[in-house]
């Protein structure tokens, strides 16, 4: 790094728009520090409520297998807020504070819709503030939402900011290792029908609201955050390649 | 917080018309702390006419050298790098934060990888501690070089990395890509263009020898390398990057505050800027954050934690005066640069003009 280009330099919103990174807090200009803190934010906001979430079915688990699944997850997803904090932290966030400013496991009623907003006063996805209603809700849940954040760590591994794209990246294989840890989960759960009839009222439950984490198709913010390079595909095509997905792992488990 | 800490110069070496080699030492007790990873780089901050300027500069030593160093080439116009061009000397101390940045890959001593560097001008600095670091600590490593410079007289470390590759001789080479300056080989004159990049891999580099490409310039060359990487198949988690600071403003201005007698109550009218729009709305002085006023009014200001510690919401207050209730992120010298955080802020004066775009 240095000074400045002593040779050519070009718009920034070219650059980004072509696919170049930025790659210090000292590159990054005002508005796209305002977009990357607020995508960071809501990573970290629903890692740690997700973390808190699953936190309590430890002690749910059916068996040893299944309890350890859900502590490596719960520990794993509070190592994954942690380490995109870090990069907040060197845009100037108070680590330490960022982390209790919420009551992570705080949940609204279960019957409450909110649809895809945010609610209260964090960032964390609409999703996070539903509670859990035992073992096998949380793990049907833990698989579309899982699905859904592998999802997303496909497109966030290519944002404009190399830093976080990075860590995106080393996130992304233990991520879909919660997926997996969900589906193995689930199908155990659906070996008897008492557990397929539960499972299939959870998916009915948790699909509409794993889906609104996608957001609204056409928004004005997908827009900005293009133009920055912060994001690539559009709402509407992730949901759509979450859907795919999610349809082909419950037919697996029969629960088409 | 990222926090200073004073460093003391010890040796000025010019390197090239317009670039200093500065050795720094630590305190000792701060010895820990300026450990530094390869690649990484410091910032440094100085008052200019009683105010803060901040600037980054990589580090070009490499780990073994026993001695933190940096290399600072004069940008014109460049308050910071002019100043330490002209006036850097032993015995001065400077203030910097600990290394920080990512520019770099783990390493291992039982490694047979290739790397592969790509840098333009003083982008050379990070990519020569990388270079240093590698060769002394991965013995069966490799390392190329691709260095792009406008002419001979510009090349930083020449001397430094001549004497590189006759110490690794067969495992460190480099080719010299100059502007305007006429070589032998076609290929090495001119700037690297897609072209070039092509005609590089076809008969210099293969392009499937390569474990890690590291590239350290201005946004354009970024840009090609990294496209011509990629269509070499080079994959993204295998290309890092450091990109030239040339986005940091030579001089911040500091805002223009208009001193109105400090009226409590009422309303203030506030004129936001966000995205290039700007919108006027009215407030109450109590009760409302300005935050909660732009989000009120359609505006899609960022925001996050709305408790003072992240600082999604800052923004630049450009005239009027506010209070801020809680800060827990915003630094001293940017607040006096007028930076706010929007949402612990309610209007003290009668009229606000702030923005989010600065």
């Amino acid at each position: 790094m240095s000074d400045a280009a002593a040779v050519e330099t070009m718009e920034l919103e070219d650059y980004l728009a072509r696919g170049g990174v930025l790659t210090s807090p000292l590159n990054v200009p005002a508005r796209y520090r305002g977009e990357l803190m607020r995508l960071m934010a809501a990573f970290v906001d629903s890692e740690l409520a997700g973390s808190a979430g699953f936190a309590d079915v430890i002690n749910d688990a059916p068996g040893i297998k299944q309890r350890i699944a859900a502590a490596r997850i719960v520990l794993e997803k509070a190592d994954h807020a942690e380490r995109v904090l870090d990069i907040m932290a060197e845009f100037g966030a108070d680590r330490g504070r960022y982390a209790v400013h919420q009551p992570w496991g705080a949940r609204i009623a279960r019957d409450a819709d909110i649809g895809p907003t945010r609610h209260g006063n964090d960032m964390r996805l609409s999703v996070f503030h539903y509670p859990l209603d035992g073992w096998t809700d949380a793990v049907v849940m833990n698989v579309l939402m899982g699905l859904a954040t592998g999802v997303q760590l496909e497109e966030l591994s290519n944002v404009s900011y190399a830093p976080l794209a990075e860590v995106f990246r080393a996130i992304a294989p233990i991520e879909a290792r919660h997926a997996e840890l969900g589906l193995e989960g689930l199908a155990r759960i659906v070996e008897t029908a008492e557990g397929r009839g539960q499972a299939r009222e959870s998916v009915s439950y948790w699909r509409p609201r794993v889906a609104a984490t996608f957001g609204l198709a056409g928004s004005g913010r997908f827009e900005t955050l293009r133009r920055f390079g912060l994001r690539h595909t559009p709402n509407g095509d992730l949901r759509a390649k979450w859907a795919f997905r999610l349809a082909d792992e419950l037919a697996r488990a029969g629960l088409a | 917080m990222a926090r200073f800490h004073p460093l003391e110069v010890t040796e000025v070496r010019r390197d090239t018309r317009d670039a200093v080699v500065v050795s720094l030492r630590p305190r000792d007790e701060d010895r820990a702390a300026f450990d530094f990873i390869q690649g990484q780089y410091l910032t440094f901050r100085r008052e200019f006419d009683g105010e803060e300027l901040r600037r980054s500069y990589s580090i070009c030593a490499g780990k073994d050298d026993g001695v933190l160093r940096v290399g600072i080439k004069r940008v014109d116009g460049g308050a910071f790098s002019t100043w330490a061009n002209e006036n850097l000397e032993p015995g001065i101390v400077l203030e910097a934060m600990p290394p920080m940045g990512r520019f770099f890959t783990a390493l291992d001593p039982s490694s047979e990888k290739h790397y592969l560097g790509f840098a333009g001008g003083s982008g050379i600095t990070p990519v020569l501690s990388i270079i240093k670091t590698v060769l002394a600590r991965e013995p069966a490593s490799e390392f190329t070089l691709v260095y792009a410079n406008r002419q001979i007289s510009s090349i930083m470390f020449r001397e430094e990395l001549e004497d590189l590759k006759n110490l690794y001789l067969g495992r460190f080479s480099v080719l010299h890509i100059l502007e305007t300056e006429a070589q032998e080989i076609d290929l090495f004159t001119g700037r690297i263009d897609a072209d070039k990049m092509n005609r590089l891999f076809d008969t210099w580099i293969d392009p499937t020898t390569i474990d890690t490409a590291f590239i350290c310039g201005p946004e354009p060359m970024m840009l090609t390398i990294a496209e011509s990487l990629r269509a070499h198949g080079v994959t993204d988690d295998r290309i890092k990057f450091e990109l030239f600071a040339s986005g940091q403003p030579g001089r911040a201005k500091r805002p223009a505050v208009s001193r109105e007698a400090a009226n409590r109550s009422g309303t203030a009218r506030a004129t936001i800027t966000l995205d290039g729009a700007t919108r006027t709305v009215d407030m109450p002085k109590e009760g409302q954050t300005l935050l909660e006023a732009a989000l009120e009014h359609d505006l899609d200001a960022p925001f996050a934690c709305k408790a003072g510690v992240c600082s999604t919401c800052r923004a630049k207050v450009l005239d009027g005066e506010v209070e801020m209730a809680v800060n827990h992120a915003l630094e001293d010298y940017e607040v006096r640069q007028g930076y706010v955080l929007t949402c612990q802020c309610t209007p003290v004066t009668d009229t606000l003009v702030i923005s989010y775009d600065q």
